[in-house]
């Protein structure tokens, strides 16, 4: 049963998360939304490959079946492109930052259509 | 759109767990040791990301690399017209990263090195080795860090690492020739990168901090 638990927090998880990068209004929430729901999509792939009653993925390491090992290679993509874009949307949010002086999207959109404040 | 969203979502995660929930029939697991024992590795995840699925982990490296770079030129153009002020030295935290340092860095390697073997690999040693400088700037500030560190050697032994990387597996993809020592040596320069690619960021972020 570990494996459903996992897979049912992860769903719950990535629910969160998406919540979060949808309906929050500022833009550091919406990233950190962004790798809550990340992490969600991690667990999925590891619950996803729980088997009952196997052992880890390492040769020799006990009786019995193993667990898929290729959703476990794929975390290790997923964990890279998520670290990637977390560093890459923050420098653009301290960009957005320094020269518009919110990280209030409402604001930034009526802003963009009013005509910028000029400093 | 709250409610709109609220919806979405709700219907995004009934369409996740119908997914898994059993409706669908699962592939059984092909038997993964012949594929680990070819190659003279036990850990089969290390197999299928090195060996079977190369060229998506070289990929993955070249996103990590470019990454650092955007990083790197994004942080570049800023000009911070404050002051920022150095971070106080505590002897607790200093004394702890003395005592910590030494066997963290061991750890990475350790990690890096019979990754082939047990759980482990280049990317969580490199991210051990991230943490390790990580500690380190903590405890006697960034900005002495930095000063301390050469830097173009280090953007010279990023680049390096990166271009043996893509040395290594081209051979092996030239050659063909399988084994473990392959193996170790795409962990081990895997670590060096990820290790140099944490404290650029790291390094770039907390010496770019400042007032708004």
């Amino acid at each position: 049963m570990e494996g459903l638990a996992g897979v049912a927090l992860a769903i719950v998880l990535a629910g969160l998360g998406f919540w979060h990068l949808i309906v929050r209004r500022n833009l550091i929430w919406k990233l950190l939304g962004l790798n809550v729901a990340a992490s969600g999509a991690i667990l999925f792939l590891v619950a996803l490959a729980h088997r009952p009653g196997a052992r880890p993925p390492i040769v020799g390491l006990g009786p019995g079946p193993s667990v898929d090992p290729l959703p476990h290679a794929l975390v290790l993509t997923a964990i890279v492109i998520d670290f990637a874009t977390l560093a890459l949307a923050l420098v653009y949010v301290i960009f957005l930052t320094e020269h518009r002086h919110t990280q209030d999207v409402d604001r930034l959109e009526r802003d963009e259509e009013r005509g910028w404040p000029q400093p | 759109m709250k409610v709109l969203a609220a919806l979405s979502l709700l219907s995004l995660m009934a369409l996740l767990a119908l997914g898994v929930s059993g409706v669908f029939p699962r592939p059984a697991v092909p038997p993964a040791e012949d594929v680990a024992a070819e190659w003279g590795a036990k850990n089969v995840v290390a197999t299928i990301v090195l060996g079977v699925r190369l060229w998506d982990t070289l990929f993955e490296i070249l996103v990590y690399a470019m990454t650092m770079v955007g990083v790197k030129l994004g942080l570049r153009l800023l000009r911070w017209e404050h002051a920022i002020p150095p971070v106080r030295e505590t002897p607790l935290l200093r004394r702890s990263a003395d005592l910590l340092l030494g066997p963290i860095v061991v750890f990475a390697l350790y990690v890096a090195v019979s990754g082939h073997l047990g759980p482990g690999g280049g990317f969580p040693a490199g991210a051990i080795l991230g943490t390790a400088l990580l500690l380190l700037a903590l405890a006697k500030g960034v900005e002495r860090l930095s000063a301390e560190i050469h830097e173009p050697s280090l953007e010279w032994a990023e680049y390096g690492a990166i271009v043996a990387i893509l040395a290594v597996a081209g051979g092996l993809l030239l050659v063909g020739r399988r084994g473990s020592g392959y193996l170790i040596a795409a962990n081990v320069l895997i670590a060096l990168e990820v290790g140099i690619g944490a404290w650029v960021v790291l390094h770039r972020f907390a010496s770019s901090r400042g007032e708004v």
